[in-house]
């Protein structure tokens, strides 16, 4: 192999959520980078998994990755193409395992705002998406593992708008809001993995990627991060051939793993 | 007042006049304006331009249809900007073709799910003429709550029990939706009533329909079988017009009977700049620059808008600026490419993006 160059934070992201998922899993893909996760666990480690994406598509021959999650390759000589209400409602019945989506703002407990940004529903800074499936997906999913850019802007202490809820209050606050599943079980970033404590259901580090130190991951925050006792591990990296996939076979073009500017 | 709405909401949202809020949810005249529908099994065909006319109203509620630019009807959607109807309400899972709308004073009200184009970029145009109130937000939704309600509509029940929305803010922005205790469980457990949704008009693309109205299409529905089988005027546009027994024949994808269509138009390219399963793949370039450089500002946007669609009379000038002949041919080997209906082995699909930087003008 030719020399490689070095692998960058996003592409580090991307490797670490395509790790989440578990081969013969069924997986819900939202757009953004876990559409990125979700083609390279198929190519690498995961190849038995099936996608189910919100358009109604599912369980597509394998590809490349979408543009869409309504375009040609969610729905690739797929068996059967179903609607969007269908493709909810499997979430709801138990037939999705892990769904995997981004945000804009997360808090301590995984509760999501895809909605706006600074200064409440009418006077905000800048709209943004909405939910789209964004609620749903932490509402029914069994287990949802979520992915974003790590800053004191994005993971804050109180969210601008509560789009999708996580472990809402921490506790038992999600069950007894009528929400299914175990809401979510891990936090992807650029700097670490996080998981949350199964009593307070606050977020904790789990492990930290290379060369990002405990205060630094700290410190990228608007919240604190409960801390495990000992040694915090060091986030698996990807090998060369994982990385030459992920750059020839998945994101060619550095829709989602080029850094701006590069 | 005839309805009971979220008194939370209604006043999250500022809405003065809640009678603004009734067509959509309005079962009975939904169920009266199908009763009184015309059952002959006639040949309904008419251009875009007159089935716009006469179906499209102004202050209907329009139902956004397809996967925003997958099978979606975009240049019936830019007729009725050129037609300049007035007052309309957008709805939509996902809703985002909004914005051409409200550039032009069609749209003034909206009921969100989803705005922008994916990872090409959100939609700045939209966060500007909220906040201006351009167009005043009436209702937010998750994708699947408001499916929830349209396949409500489609089955003919009053609403239905949602596990969405629990414990979010967007039930403190939605007058349609409440909280209410699950009725066949003797513990607590909060559910979401979500209500029977009914756009007044919805227009959805199709591949294939005959004179009369059955339509068949392939990829996903989303959720336009529902949303056909319950707005209370519909227009089919198709890829083409098949003879009726080409219909029966091949009823395998047929999701719309005639009973509940009105218009029949024959609009080849009509989910152009979108794509077409099968037939067009979209045009990468035309959405990079609408969200990259045109949503930017008031002033690029509507420069936008009048070349694309007030100077295209139809689609077949938008088709030119697109690129003609050679994006209709690219655009088919690229989706058959990637639906592998052609040899994907070897075939390229990069293409020079629109960036500021690089302001390509190649649309294929």
């Amino acid at each position: 192999m030719a020399e490689q160059k070095p692998m960058n934070p996003l592409e580090m992201v991307a490797f670490v959520l395509a790790r989440q998922i578990r081969d013969h899993e069924v997986v819900y893909i939202g757009t953004g980078l876990p559409m990125v996760a979700a083609i390279l666990a198929k190519k690498t480690h995961a190849p038995n998994i099936t996608l189910v994406y919100e358009s109604g598509a599912q369980d597509p021959m394998p590809g490349g990755m979408p543009w869409s999650v309504g375009g040609p390759f969610t729905w690739r000589k797929s068996p059967v193409i179903l609607e969007m209400a269908y493709s909810f409602g499997q979430c709801a019945n138990g037939y999705v395992d892990r769904g995997f989506l981004g945000f804009a703002q997360i808090d301590r407990f995984g509760n999501i705002n895809t909605h706006l940004i600074g200064g409440g529903f009418h006077e905000y800074k800048h709209r943004l998406t909405g939910s789209g499936g964004n609620n749903d997906l932490s509402s029914l999913c069994e287990q949802m593992v979520l992915v974003g850019i790590q800053s004191p802007e994005k993971f804050v202490k109180k969210l601008d708008f509560v789009t999708s809820v996580g472990h809402l209050e921490g506790g038992n606050t999600r069950r007894e809001a009528g929400l299914p599943g175990r809401g979510p079980v891990a936090v992807v970033s650029n700097a670490a993995v996080f998981d949350f404590e199964p009593e307070s259901k606050k977020m904790r580090i789990k492990s930290l990627h290379p060369g990002v130190s405990k205060d630094l991951c700290l410190l990228a925050s608007g919240f604190e991060f409960l801390v495990p006792e000992g040694e915090i591990p060091v986030t698996e990296m990807p090998s060369p051939e994982v990385l030459e996939i992920l750059r020839k076979d998945v994101d060619p073009r550095g829709v989602f793993t080029k850094l701006p500017g590069a | 007042m005839k309805f009971n709405y979220n008194e939370e909401a209604v006043k999250n949202l500022n809405i003065g006049d809640t009678t603004v809020l009734d067509r959509l949810v309005d079962t009975a005249s939904a169920r009266e304006a199908h009763l009184k529908k015309d059952r002959a099994r006639r040949d309904k065909r008419m251009s875009l331009a007159e089935a716009v006319r006469e179906f499209v109203r102004d202050g209907d509620v329009l139902s956004d249809t397809g996967f925003s630019y997958v099978r979606t009807p975009i240049q019936a959607f830019f007729e009725i900007v050129r037609q300049g109807k007035k007052d309309l309400q957008i709805i939509g899972s996902p809703n985002s073709n909004q914005t051409y709308f409200i550039a032009k004073n069609v749209c003034r009200y909206s009921h969100c799910s989803y705005a922008g184009v994916e990872m090409r970029g959100t939609d700045r145009a939209l966060s500007r003429y909220v906040k201006e109130g351009r167009t005043r937000v009436l209702s937010e939704w998750s994708h699947g709550s408001m499916a929830q309600g349209f396949k409500a509509a489609q089955l003919g029940a009053a609403g239905l029990f949602s596990r969405s929305l629990l414990g979010s803010d967007i039930v403190r922005y939605n007058p349609y939706v409440r909280v209410m205790q699950n009725p066949m469980k003797a513990e607590s457990e909060p559910v979401v009533f979500v209500p029977a949704l009914y756009p007044d008009v919805a227009i959805v693309h199709v591949h294939a329909a005959d004179k009369y109205g059955n339509g068949r299409f392939f990829g996903p529905a989303v959720n336009d079988i529902a949303i056909a089988a319950s707005a209370r005027r519909l227009i089919v546009t198709a890829e083409e017009i098949v003879p009726e027994s080409d219909i029966r024949y091949n009823n395998k994808g047929v999701a719309i009977p005639f009973i509940c269509v009105d218009a029949v138009v024959e609009l080849p390219y009509g989910g152009v700049p979108g794509s077409m399963p099968g037939r067009y793949y979209w045009s990468r370039q035309w959405w990079e620059k609408l969200c990259r450089d045109a949503m930017m500002s008031e002033e690029k946007i509507q420069e936008f808008i009048d070349y694309w669609i007030m100077d295209s009379n139809d689609q077949y000038g938008f088709l030119e600026k697109l690129g003609g002949v050679k994006w209709m041919i690219e655009s088919q080997r690229q989706t058959k490419a990637e639906e592998y209906d052609n040899e994907d082995d070897g075939f390229d699909f990069s293409y020079e993006e629109w960036t500021n930087a690089n302001p390509v003008e190649k649309y294929y």
